[in-house]
């Protein structure tokens, strides 16, 4: 059963708009696996759209301008619904997407409807860890498909800035506990963690900074840290 | 992975809190919506147009800080309601919800467009408009046959399976699933070609 859910702030950013590609897509596929937050979206929305549209909003424009300004918007208003109305074409009925399907290591994976636009990078592997980049353009914002193999991990670390892991399918398990398909983790700098997984998962991991390894020899491994986030 | 958007509640039913008590006529927007898509009635569109625009100009200049802007988000937003009123169904949601929808979406692919300086258009991807369903007599396309495809495809013996999951789905070509799966090349060749025959068969000779 899916443990963790992204927190009200963020479902509220998602429903107004306000967030990064990157983290936006994560809370659609979360919202897909989960009923319960996919209930809160719905009915947020529709909240936030009814405030939106339920009273006159003023745009401002100075006052002397404002009677002449008045006049132009409305009289380009009109200009704007013949030329919409001029056109008879309709939008087609939703088609469903071809399915996008990713190969980690052999696995193949269904990619989640969110994702499927997006480009991804070549996949980069070492040891156990496979990731393709999704290139978002972000900057400092890092999304990632990330595949740890069965009985691989990743070695204890921190991070400077948030983490997101979804995991998208498989299990993987830290101090924390254990974490199933569709489990929303996000982590800021407090904390540390240290997944590890049995028989292999997938996750989609969003990071704003490289990771920073704590334990002995894993300092030596930091490159690492560049590599999956 | 994914599950049907069955759950979105009804507005009906999940009336907002008392202190907006009916300042928007909900009733009246679908009948407009539902004038718009059976007749293209420019008239029901100019009522939609008069209570949506200005409001959705003063939103969008707040978030985007430009009056150009935020015309083109009307704009873009308006032409959707016009071109897509025969896929709001009052079931899935209220007007004003599917409305929101369209822009809030609008917004975010110009703000991606100018901010990651990219041109792909997620936010449909992310937000998927509630619309009615369709049943698969309706829709004639590629994209619903890939559906359907799917399932024959895993009728076939599996390294038939592999080649065309790999030549259509994966896009690889014939070259490049001959070095993935270590086989020679004429091998990849006929197996695509005896899998492409049953398919064939299977769907009926008009799909190439
Ligand atoms: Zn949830």
């Amino acid at each position: 059963m899916i443990k963790h859910h992204p927190k009200f702030s963020l479902l509220k950013s998602f429903v107004d708009g306000d967030l990064p590609a990157s983290l936006a897509a994560g809370i659609a596929i979360h919202a897909d696996m989960c009923p319960i937050c996919q209930q809160k979206i719905s009915q947020l929305t529709e909240q936030v759209a009814e405030a939106s549209f339920e009273q006159d909003i003023l745009i401002k424009t100075p006052v002397s301008e404002s009677a002449h300004t008045l006049e132009a918007a409305q009289m380009s208003f009109d200009d704007i619904i013949s030329e919409i109305t001029a056109s008879d074409d309709i939008a087609p009925a939703k088609v469903i997407a071809k399915e996008k399907l990713i190969t980690f290591k052999g696995m193949q994976y269904s990619l989640p409807n969110a994702l499927r636009n997006m480009e991804l990078g070549r996949t980069a592997q070492i040891g156990k860890l496979s990731r393709a980049r999704v290139n978002l353009g972000e900057g400092e914002i890092h999304t990632n498909l990330l595949h740890i193999g069965p009985g691989g991990s990743i070695p204890e670390h921190t991070h400077k800035g948030f983490e997101l892991t979804l995991l998208l399918a498989g299990t993987f398990a830290d101090e924390q506990g254990e974490y199933v398909a569709g489990d929303f983790i996000m982590l800021d700098k407090r904390h540390q963690h240290q997944p590890a997984t049995e028989h292999g998962c997938l996750c989609y991991t969003v990071a704003n900074d490289a990771l920073h390894f704590t334990q002995g020899i894993n300092k030596l491994l930091n490159p690492i840290g560049a590599f999956i986030y | 992975m994914q599950l049907l958007h069955s759950e979105l509640p009804s507005h009906k039913a999940n009336a907002t809190s008392s202190d907006m008590t009916n300042k928007i006529d909900h009733p009246q927007l679908c009948q407009w919506l539902k004038l718009i898509a059976d007749n293209r009635d420019k008239q029901a569109f100019t009522e939609v147009f008069s209570f949506f625009a200005p409001k959705i100009k003063g939103i969008a200049q707040g978030k985007l800080n430009s009056e150009a802007l935020a015309s083109e988000v009307v704009q873009d937003t308006m032409t959707n309601v016009w071109r897509k009123a025969h896929l709001f169904d009052d079931n899935k949601g209220a007007a004003t919800t599917w409305v929101y929808t369209i822009m809030r979406n609008v917004t975010f692919d110009l703000l991606r467009k100018m901010k990651a300086n990219k041109e792909d258009t997620l936010s449909d991807d992310i937000w998927p408009l509630a619309e009615s369903e369709h049943t698969e007599d309706d829709v004639f396309s590629d994209h619903i046959q890939s559906r359907n495809l799917k399932g024959i495809i895993d009728t076939l013996p599996e390294n038939q399976q592999q080649v065309v999951k790999g030549f259509y789905f994966l896009e690889m070509s014939q070259e490049q699933l001959a070095v993935h799966l270590n086989l020679p090349l004429g091998t990849i060749k006929s197996r695509l070609r005896l899998a492409l025959g049953k398919l064939k068969l299977k769907l009926g000779e008009d799909h190439d």
